[in-house]
This record gives C-alpha cells, structure tokens and sequence, in this order.
C-alpha cells in the first residue's frame, strides 16, 4: 500500500490528510515514453516532416511526387489546343482552315505536315510576311505574321506546334521544347520576319 | 510566493512553446509563399483580383458571409483511373485484358500495374489523377485547398460553419454574374430550398423608363418583380458578385495534383 493511501485513511477522520513523496509508479513512466515513441513513428509516417508543399492526403514529398500527372501526350494536346485557341485561332480558325486575307490554313498545309519543324519552328517566333504557296496555291494578306511565340515559353510554343501537327488531320511528331529551345538560340533575340524564300533555303 | 521561479518558468515554457508552435513554425513553414505555376502549365497562381473582386472581399466580410460559407475544400484521398489511348497491335488482346482489369478507383502502384499489363498485351494507357473526399463529390471543387489560394486575401475567409455550401470554387460552378446577384437578392427564386436570408438592402427597386436599365436584374420565370418595376444592383453587391466569380480554386497545382482531363469532364 502507498504512502498516500496511508496517511489519507489514518484512524482518526477528522485529522488533516497530507501528501507525502512517493515514487511514480514504474508502468506510467513506461506507457508514456511507448505514447511518446509511437507519437514519433505517426509523426515520421504521416507528417511530411514540415514541407510547405506536402499536404494531406499526402504523407511526404516522394509521395506528392510520385502522384503528379505524367505531361502525357493527351496533357500536351490540351494545353496546346487552349494556347492556339487563345493565341493563334484569330487568324488562322479554329478549325485550322485560315481566313481569307488574314493567313492561310494550317490544316493539310506542307509548311506544318512538313517531316522536320527546322521551319515551322522559325515562323511563331520570327514572323512570317510576303506571298506564300500554301497546298499549291499562292496566297497574299493584307498584312504580315507578327512572331507571337516571342512571347511564349518553350514548352508552350512546343505545345502549340505538336497541337497543329496532330490536328485536324494533320499526323505528324510532336515538337519538344528541346527543339524550341535550340531554334529560338539560333534565332537570336530579335529575328527579322522572315519570307517564304527565305525559310525554304533552310533545311526542313 | 513559494516556487515562484518555478511558476514563472512553467509559463514562459507553455506560453513559448505554444508561440512557437502556433506563429514561428507555420512562419517559417509558409511566411514565403508565393506566386507559382499551374501544374504542366506556365500560367501564374493565383493572380491578384481585380479591383472589384478585391472590394467585393470587404463587402462579403462586412455582411458577415464567412458566419454560414467555407472556402476551404477537402480531400480525403486520390486515386487514379487507368484510360485507354491506343489499342495498338493486339487490339482483341487489349480488350479481352481491360475487361478482366479493375481500371477505375486505383492507388499509384495498381495503376502503374495496370498500365504496364496493357503495354505487355501492345496498347498504350494513361493514368489520370483525380482527389476524393465529400467534398470533391459535392462538385465543390476538384482538389483540395492549399496555401496558395490564400495568398491575395486579406483578411483571408476561411470560415468554420457550413450552413450554406463551400464558395472556393463558385467562381468556376456558377459564372453567371446575373444568376449571383438574383441569388443575393431572392435566394429562393434560384435554389428551391435555400435558408440564405436575401441581401435586398444590396440592390434597388425603382420604375422602369421607357426601357429597363442596363443592369437591371433578368430574373427566372414566376419571381419577377411587379411590372413596372426593375430590380437594380447597388456597386457593392456588384463587387460582391465580381469577388464571388473570382473565387475558382480548383486549377491544378504542384502541391494538389489532379490530371488536366478529369477538369474537362462535364
């Protein structure tokens, strides 16, 4: 028995009970520290150890990792297709068909069914003016293509360009912002607008 | 006083350590926060509001919304759909494989098991990514909310109490600038049941002239106001609709992934 239960049930019931000094039981000593250790192993498995980018249901970076979706080519088709839409599909239609006197059709055009993008590439970013055979027609608009990929990254330039190749009956490979990359260097900072003649003296 | 010291040392420890915990640590852990990207996107998140949007946030504080609206999503878990592109050179091979798979509703590793199983048999899959929880089910937004929601708001409305729905993403669910201001001046004449009392001290009823004002509400069928009569929003509930509309936390983001085409679902 306790030192505690002792003085509390001493004969007399009036007498005042006092507390004595007595030694914490060994088991709540035990409980605590196992409370404490499997508090650490939750904590180890489920915290994410404080990274501002790791939330639930996510238990740690490698895992908020291994959850994010592939940029596969389906992704790559949709940001392509909004970035035309937004960007490109004024003049050129959304459907890819052109708009007389503004630009000529993307759709079964040699310029973007063409084997490599050497070319393609160049036209976004440079600009594009002056008559041009578009499916052995010769085209002439009222104005010139400004280069709007100027202003758009690598990859979505290389989006948009994947996106008209693979639509509207178009088949061909994707563009890789790799490639972009590697034009725009070429390119310089800030390339004149190029003209029909001049791009087929490059390589395709 | 006895123990005195010890008194003030239990203090200062509880206090401090309850400082730390509370205002050091979520400092160092998101004082920094700032603009990102959309996931697999370059478009910055999340942009500032628009200076009507950004009133609109004072308007929907000073009439108290956060007392009944969260804008704060859950999620509970993420599971991943297995889907189909390409069948490629066994076409019956795939078929007769998808039919025996469980495609839907998958953890990480069964989804790259899956997929690896169709391009064993030649075709070609993609997973998508896509939250769950109570909340996503309710349409209310498509992942979780996270910090970077609430980065432009000050004071951030997170709110506790859910007697109307959750508002983090109205903006994308109900773009409607008409709908939101007929719903703030006649809750009932939108949703059939709704305990939102009307904001009609928001709005102005006035005699139509000769043609009705150009802001002038375009109610549904059975609630119109008497004829005669128009139904006028006053600027604020104009800045309230424009911050309702600004509110579309569901893009997908480093920290809360969700694949582009479960967005493109109906």
């Amino acid at each position: 028995m306790s030192d505690e239960l002792k003085s509390s049930m001493s004969p007399s019931p009036d007498a005042e009970p006092t507390a004595t000094r007595s030694t914490v039981p060994i088991w709540i000593i035990v409980l605590t520290l196992m409370l404490l250790f499997l508090g650490m192993v939750y904590f180890d498995h489920h915290g994410g150890w404080f990274d501002s980018q790791v939330y639930g249901p996510y238990a740690s970076a490698e895992q908020l990792e291994a959850y994010q979706p592939k940029s596969g080519a389906a992704a790559l088709l949709a940001v392509g297709k909004q970035k035309y839409e937004q960007n490109c599909g004024i003049c050129h239609g959304l459907d890819g068909m052109g708009k007389t006197a503004q630009a000529p059709p993307l759709a079964g055009s040699e310029w973007v069914n063409a084997k490599g993008f050497n070319r393609l590439i160049r036209i976004p970013i440079a600009g594009l003016g002056g008559p041009i055979v578009v499916k052995g027609e010769t085209m002439t608009f009222g104005s010139a293509m400004v280069g709007i990929g100027q202003a758009m990254s690598d990859a979505d330039l290389a989006a948009v360009l994947t996106y008209i190749r693979s639509s509207w009956g178009n088949k061909q490979s994707p563009v890789t912002a790799d490639d972009v990359k590697a034009v725009r260097a070429n390119l310089g900072a800030r390339p004149q607008p190029l003209t029909s003649d001049a791009l087929k003296a490059l390589p395709e | 006083m006895k123990n005195g010291f010890l008194v003030f040392l239990a203090s200062l420890i509880a206090l401090g350590g309850s400082w730390c915990g509370f205002v050091l640590l979520p400092v160092l852990q998101l004082g920094g926060q700032k603009q990102t990207t959309v996931l697999n996107a370059s478009e910055l998140y999340p942009v500032g509001r628009p200076g009507m949007a950004n009133q609109g946030l004072q308007v929907y504080r000073a009439n108290g919304c956060a007392a009944c609206h969260t804008e704060q999503v859950q999620q509970n878990g993420v599971a991943c759909d297995v889907v189909l592109t390409a069948a490629g050179k066994g076409p019956v091979a795939v078929s007769n494989l998808i039919s025996s798979l469980k495609l839907n509703g998958l953890n990480k590793d069964a989804a790259d098991a899956a997929v690896d199983k169709i391009k064993a048999a030649g075709g070609t899959a993609e997973i998508h990514i896509f939250a769950t929880g109570p909340d996503i089910a309710r349409g209310w937004g498509l992942r979780r909310s996270v910090a970077e929601d609430f980065l432009y708001d000050d004071p951030v409305q997170l709110g506790s109490v859910r007697i109307g729905p959750d508002l983090a993403g109205v903006g994308s669910h109900l773009p409607d600038a008409n709908w939101q201001l007929v719903h703030l001046y006649a809750p009932r004449s939108e949703v059939k049941d709704s305990a939102m009392p009307p904001f009609r001290y928001l709005f102005r009823v006035q005699k139509m002239g000769n043609e009705p004002s150009p802001d002038a509400l375009v109610f549904p069928k059975g609630s119109e106001p008497p004829a005669g009569y128009e139904v006028v929003p006053t600027a604020e509930a104009q800045q309230l609709a424009a911050y309702l509309l600004s509110l579309h936390a569901d893009v997908p983001l480093y920290d809360a992934p969700f694949s582009q085409s479960v967005a493109a679902k109906p």
